[in-house]
């Protein structure tokens, strides 16, 4: 019992070094910076030169969300301001906060005034706040310290007049500063969004994040769900557990199944998640990682929530589905409400089932698959309509519905005939 | 009166020369505060401080003479000293000072509490409390502090001089009936406490006083020539002020440019040595030669200098000797020796000679100072001035001497001092890193200062390069308001108090509340503080490969030093501008310059207004304001009217008032001040910005030069062509017909810009050059974008050498950018990543992708619906074998897609009926996707 108990202590111990790994960008990104092809050395380069050497760069990081740009990024920025501490400050800004010109103008200038000790004053206008910035950019050129502007969300900074980016790389191109601005964005065509005149004065590096290869993925499992062999966990589990692990990895239906997972996502981000998952499944008693963990965790992922959807629908809301679908295979169409219940009455008339309720119970059903989302109004117009006079769309296909129908449970028999029909 | 004497002492500077025997006490008294070692900073510090308080009376004094004051002076020093007129002096003195202790005794503990508290009492404060009282006449009130034990103490052991530790208040009571029984005799030791030993004082003050702000430049005295005084920096500023003060009512300070004094001639700008305190060799002639460091003697052939050590070598001295100066750095043999760890001995001088330090030495060593002459005048009594601002050598700083400091660096502080001429030796030259490069043989008195160092803060600042130009601005800023300041003496005292505080505020910043750095009223307060505690040290000890050297000059904001291809359209407007400035009456000049982005629009017109203004600096064209607003930078386009009215008088107002005021000044021709006569130009960058619904701003301010006596020349800048076009007609009308296009450059224009740029630095492949230049001027004709890919691909190669020396040590790799460089760094500019990441996307997303495609040859039509695509897919997937995953992870993949903004699609909550469209062309798709080797199969439907 006791013995049994300590292992368990052990495997949680495990269980929890592996979580806080994979939680932690830093060592998830760790190694793959070594080769000088890797986003990791370039950015490094590309900043570490704009502080050493006091020029001014602009950089797009860009790749599908998932793919780690932002975790690269804040590797290379905390190596850096270990590397230089007093030389680096970094503002950063979130497009979907700060794409208000004004506000980005005025975050800057808060951002800058904490970091060198000013006093901030909420009330400054914009040309304050922007001759502030272009007197900052100045004095910290002067003063041979860098400014990295970090720009989540790029894409809603490139919109409108675009202000903010005009005035930064303007200042960057006539000011004797160093700084350097970074544009994170999943949006491939971002610099075409940009304004001719700001488009000329950006400087167009772009270093593109993209999936790993097959083999990276493998090393990248095994690098963070092996055990360290010098740490406080005792050797002889920490051996067991990574031979375990090999074997796991080399095994063909374990390839497979991360293949599946990752047929549809390939984003260390979307990988991260899963083993996370997985890992969480593992057994304390065992201790070890197991095939079958890694299922569950699959098929945890793969849930179709439209047909789940379909599974909590009441018998009424089904029939009024299928009546939407018939008058959808009729061409009809647009249909609200009333259309439905003729339809459905139609129905009751030639096969008179069980199943028929009054007008308001119908509409109650109606109501209910609105908020599922199965069904939607067509359009944005007419609010003050009320609901059963707007035009609304079955928003599952037919396929779909079929598939539903027959795991439902209780289905009546004659639905099913109904949708062949 | 009794001030009469004093002035007549004063005004003599020509005094005898200071006997032997006294300069002999001087010299030989311990410089503890004097030397140059950073440990004994706080200590130096806490005597400046004390020293300040004894600052206005040397020249004060004089003026008025019924303050009984002297007793801190008297301390210490005056015991020492040994000078003929002081025994005499102190012969004479006891009895007031008598009496004079007794009234001190009783005021001393409130002034001990008053001096601790503070650190510093402002006299100018004092003193204008004073004026009120109608004691002007009597001179300022100068407070001690000191503990009063010490004090007395030391009051008791000397029993000489008189005290001046006098509090305001009972200073008015007391003051009166003394006066006139004093007046001569304390004059009398006031003369000689002038010869006060500072270094004495120093200690006392390090007994009592604790160091307060980090602002103490250590405690600066210098000798004047004749006069035996011993001035600190703060001392000459004080008593200047005073003196300017009581004479103002009468005459006024007269400002030169240049000074002819002693034989030499001085300018603003100029950097000198200045005195710093009497010692032996100082009064000996200045050696104008370094002598030899192996045979002592002066002259005889071309000398060299040691990089190490500064020691001058005759060529034929060394051993062996050397024929002509070598290229580059030369170390001589003794500091070679020395870096070996050998023990070396320099040759000693021949016995009997004593070797001659020269001014550099001296400098260097901290015995002398240097300064910077910010203006020159002449004071009301006759005597000529300076404001100066101290130069200091990296062994003052806070951060001490750092390694990567040349020998001959100095360093700008933020620390001004009014000097008097007398103390000035001779010029130096303090030079930019450019010049100083450039400087080989100018001699011995070359220095190189490269940075700021901010007394406050102990931070460093690079000089800015361009710093000149605003220099300029603010001299006649400032010129402005001295004038006005000398206007209105009635509130003259305000403003000094002012500025005391400001100083004071400056000193202590946590007991001043502080503005906010990002409003206007702050106006950046407090953004001096930014600045480095140390040089770091890759700036200053790495040496710029080609590469690098290519890379910076490169960079958009390099200036470059010419600006080639754009000679015709700079010719125009040069002859626009000045036609319409030299014109009396300036009618409706308005010029549009349009041309696509980065074709030097706005450069050639900073440029061309470079120019001028250098010719109005030589006086060859009338004086000129300018104007430079740029439409993307305001907030709102109405705010345009309160940057231009700023810009003229510098007052901020709103709009609406801004615009009222500039009407009357363009349209009804009213000039507010002096200055508003000169024509004005108005550069208005980014035209189109202003652009508003009624278009009320650009007809407000095209109306105003068609306006007689506005004097108003408009240059506006945008990109269309067909602006003036596009606007209304009555503005089209105004904005008249004078137009200039700037094309987009060709690709042997744009190489020509690159190739000036790169002058003398051998980084690039010729072709590289062109082809980046050929690329650039087929699409757009940038040269912004021709510079950054220059740039880009010479960081590409230098990222590639760094790398490859990094791994393999060969020293093989070649730096020089390569076309494959700068084709890399093109793809990157111009080619969409698309490709790639299709290339490298999931296994269901080229399934999806291939859907599209096959969808799109199928029907034709490049809009789809979900349902359409999924139908497909999953035929797709059946007929070859692979799961079809269901629709909703589809409707996943196809919103991740369109994150990416590889597909276009409606938000996902649509589903089945969301609609979907590739965002690029098909063949991309398909070129992307043909060879992938997990899904082989998709080439077929491609």
């Amino acid at each position: 019992m006791g013995r049994e108990k300590e292992k368990e202590k052990l495997s949680e111990k495990a269980l929890n070094l592996l979580r806080s790994r994979l939680s932690d960008p830093n060592f998830i990104f760790r190694p793959l910076p070594d080769s000088p092809d890797s986003n990791y050395s370039k950015l490094k380069f590309i900043i570490s030169t704009s502080v050493t050497e006091a020029c001014n760069n602009s950089i797009l990081l860009l790749g599908p969300r998932g793919s780690g740009k932002v975790a690269v990024l804040e590797l290379v920025l905390s190596d850096l301001l270990q590397q230089y501490p007093e030389a680096i400050s970094v503002i950063r800004l979130n497009g979907l906060l700060h794409s208000d010109d004004n506000c980005a103008l005025k975050e800057i200038a808060r951002q800058l005034c904490m970091e060198h000790q000013l006093l901030f004053s909420k009330v400054a206008s914009f040309d304050d706040n922007s001759q502030f910035m272009i007197a900052m950019l100045r004095e910290c050129g002067l003063a041979h310290k860098t400014i990295i502007f970090v720009l989540d969300e790029f894409d809603f900074f490139a919109q409108g007049k675009q202000r903010l980016l005009y005035s930064l790389l303007d200042a960057m191109q006539s000011v004797n500063s160093q700084a350097v601005v970074i544009g994170v964005s999943c949006r491939l065509d971002v610099d075409q969004l940009l304004e001719k005149r700001v488009r000329s004065r950006f400087s167009h590096r772009k270093l593109l994040f993209l999936s790993p290869s097959k083999e990276d993925t493998e090393r990248f499992i095994e690098h963070i769900l092996s055990l360290p062999m010098d740490s406080s966990l005792p050797h002889n589990y920490a051996a067991e557990f990574n031979g375990r692990l090999k074997k796991l990895l080399s095994d063909e239906r374990f390839k497979e199944l991360i293949d599946t997972y990752l047929s549809f996502n390939f984003t260390i981000g979307h990988l991260v998640r899963f083993l996370f998952q997985a890992v969480s499944y593992m057994d304390l008693n065992a201790g070890f990682l197991s095939l079958g963990n890694f299922k569950t965790a699959l098929s945890s992922n793969q849930r179709q929530l439209k047909l789940e959807c379909i599974r909590d629908c009441s018998v009424l809301e089904l029939y009024m589905m299928v009546c939407m679908k018939r008058l959808e295979v009729k061409e009809q169409a647009s249909y609200n409400f009333y259309s439905v219940m003729t339809e459905y009455k139609s129905i009751h008339d030639s096969f008179q089932t069980s199943d028929y309720y009054a007008a308001n119970v119908c509409l109650r059903a109606f109501e209910h698959l609105l908020q599922c989302q199965l069904i939607s109004f067509i359009d944005n117009k007419g609010h003050n309509q009320s609901v059963e006079f707007r035009p609304v769309k079955l928003l599952i296909s037919s396929a779909e519905l079929h598939q539903g129908l027959k795991s439902y449970q209780q289905c009546p028999a004659i639905l099913l005939k109904l949708m062949d029909r | 009166m009794p001030t009469e004497t004093p002035r007549k002492q004063f005004q003599s500077p020509k005094k005898p020369k200071q006997s032997p025997n006294n300069v002999k006490s001087q010299s030989s008294t311990p410089s503890i505060h004097l030397s140059p070692q950073t440990p004994q900073l706080p200590l130096r510090r806490s005597s400046r401080r004390s020293l300040q308080l004894f600052t206005s009376k040397t020249v004060d004094e004089m003026l008025d003479l019924s303050t009984p004051r002297k007793a801190l002076e008297a301390l210490d020093g005056i015991g020492k000293c040994s000078g003929n007129n002081r025994k005499g002096s102190s012969v004479r003195t006891p009895r007031t000072l008598k009496c004079k202790f007794n009234e001190e005794d009783r005021e001393i503990p409130e002034m001990g509490k008053v001096g601790e508290g503070n650190g510093e009492v402002s006299p100018e404060a004092l003193e204008s409390k004073k004026r009120k009282n109608g004691l002007s006449e009597e001179g300022s009130v100068k407070m001690g502090k000191s503990p009063k034990c010490k004090l007395n103490e030391d009051l008791g052991k000397l029993g000489e001089g008189n005290g001046d530790v006098v509090s305001p208040e009972k200073r008015k009571k007391g003051l009166r009936n003394e006066e006139s029984v004093k007046t001569r005799k304390s004059l009398r030791c006031k003369l000689s406490e002038e010869e006060m030993e500072i270094p004495d004082l120093g200690k006392l003050g390090d007994a009592t006083f604790f160091p307060v702000s980090p602002q103490a430049l250590e405690s600066k005295k210098r000798k004047k020539g004749g006069e035996k005084r011993a001035v600190t920096r703060a001392m000459a500023t004080r008593s200047l002020k005073k003196v300017n003060k009581e004479e103002k009512k009468g005459r006024k300070r007269v400002y030169y440019k240049k000074v002819v004094y002693d034989g030499g001639e001085f300018e603003v700008g100029d950097d000198v040595y200045v005195k710093r305190r009497e010692d032996a060799s100082s009064d000996d002639e200045v050696p104008e030669m370094e002598e030899c460091r192996v045979c002592f003697k002066v002259g005889r052939g071309v000398m060299i200098e040691c990089d190490d050590c500064l020691g001058g070598f005759h060529l034929k001295c060394l051993t062996p000797p050397l024929k002509e100066v070598p290229d580059g750095d030369w170390v001589c043999g003794f500091c070679q020796a020395r870096k070996l760890g050998k023990d070396v001995e320099f040759p000693k001088p021949p016995e009997g000679k004593k070797r001659v330090r020269t001014l550099r030495e001296k400098l260097l060593a901290s015995d002398l100072w240097a300064a910077r002459i910010e203006s020159l005048w002449k004071e009301v009594d006759g005597s000529y001035w300076f404001r100066g601002r101290w130069y200091i050598i990296p062994e003052e700083t806070a951060s001490g001497r750092q390694p990567h400091n040349l020998k001959r660096e100095l360093y700008r502080t933020n620390d001004f001092a009014d000097i008097e001429m007398e103390s000035i030796i001779r010029q130096c030259d303090v030079m930019s890193p450019k010049e100083y490069a450039k400087a080989n043989d100018q001699g011995d008195d070359v220095f190189l200062c490269e940075y700021e160092y901010d007394i406050q803060w102990h931070s460093f600042k690079r000089l800015a390069e361009i710093d000149n130009d605003e220099d300029g601005e603010c001299a006649n800023g400032d010129e402005d308001w001295n004038s006005c300041k000398e206007d209105d003496s009635d509130t003259d005292e305000d403003m000094e108090y002012e500025e005391e505080n400001e100083r004071n505020a400056h000193a202590r910043p946590s007991t001043t509340p502080q503005l906010a750095a990002n409003s206007r009223k702050g106006r950046f307060f407090g953004i001096r503080k930014v600045g480095t505690k140390m040089i770091p040290e890759h700036v200053r000890c790495h040496k710029q490969t080609e590469l690098e050297r290519a890379k910076a000059t490169l960079l958009l904001a390099t200036l470059p030093k010419s600006l080639p291809c754009r000679n015709k359209e700079m010719e125009e407007i040069t002859t626009f501008v000045k036609g319409a400035i030299c014109d009396d009456q300036c009618l409706g000049r308005c010029l549009y310059i349009h041309g696509v982005p980065g074709t030097g629009k706005t450069m050639s017109v900073l440029a061309v207004m470079r120019n001028i203004k250098s010719e109005v600096d030589a006086g060859s064209i009338r004086p000129y304001c300018f104007v430079e607003v740029n439409g993307l930078k305001l907030a709102a386009p109405e705010n345009i009217y309160t940057v231009i009215y700023e810009a003229l008088t510098g007052h901020r107002v709103s709009w609406k008032k801004a615009l009222q005021l500039l009407n009357e000044r363009f349209s009804d021709g009213k000039k507010i001040a002096k200055g508003d006569d000169r024509p004005c130009i108005l550069l208005i960058d980014e035209l189109d910005l202003l652009v508003t619904r009624n278009q009320s701003v650009l007809y407000n301010i095209l109306d105003w030069p068609t306006k007689p006596h506005s004097k108003l020349i408009v240059i506006g800048i945008a990109n269309t062509m067909d602006l003036p076009e596009k606007l209304l007609p009555r503005i089209s009308s105004r904005m008249g017909i004078q137009r200039l296009c700037f094309g987009p450059y060709n690709y042997q224009q744009l190489q020509e810009i690159i190739s000036s740029r790169l002058k003398g630095i051998d980084a690039f492949e010729k072709q590289a050059v062109e082809f980046a230049s050929r690329k650039v001027a087929a699409i757009s004709g940038d040269a912004r974008r021709a510079l950054e890919i220059c740039r880009r691909a010479a960081e590409i190669a230098d990222y590639n050498m760094k790398n490859q020396i990094s791994s393999v040590n060969s020293s093989t790799v070649k730096d020089v950018v390569t076309m494959a460089d700068v084709d890399a760094a093109i793809q990157e500019m111009f080619q969409a990543p698309h490709v790639q990441v299709m290339k490298s996307c999931s296994k269901l997303s080229k399934i999806f992708l291939t859907a599209m495609v096959y969808e799109l040859y199928k029907t034709g039509m490049g809009e789809t619906t979900f349902e359409k695509l999924a139908m497909t897919c999953s035929c797709l997937c059946t007929s070859n074998g692979e799961a079809f995953p269901g629709w909703d992870t589809l409707l996943k993949v196809g919103c991740k897609l369109g994150e990416c903004r590889i597909i276009l699609c409606e938000a996902g909550d649509r589903h089945r009926v969301q609609k979907l469209q590739l965002n690029f062309p098909s063949d991309d798709v398909a070129f992307a996707l043909k060879d992938s080797k997990d899904l082989p199969w998709l080439a077929k439907y491609l």
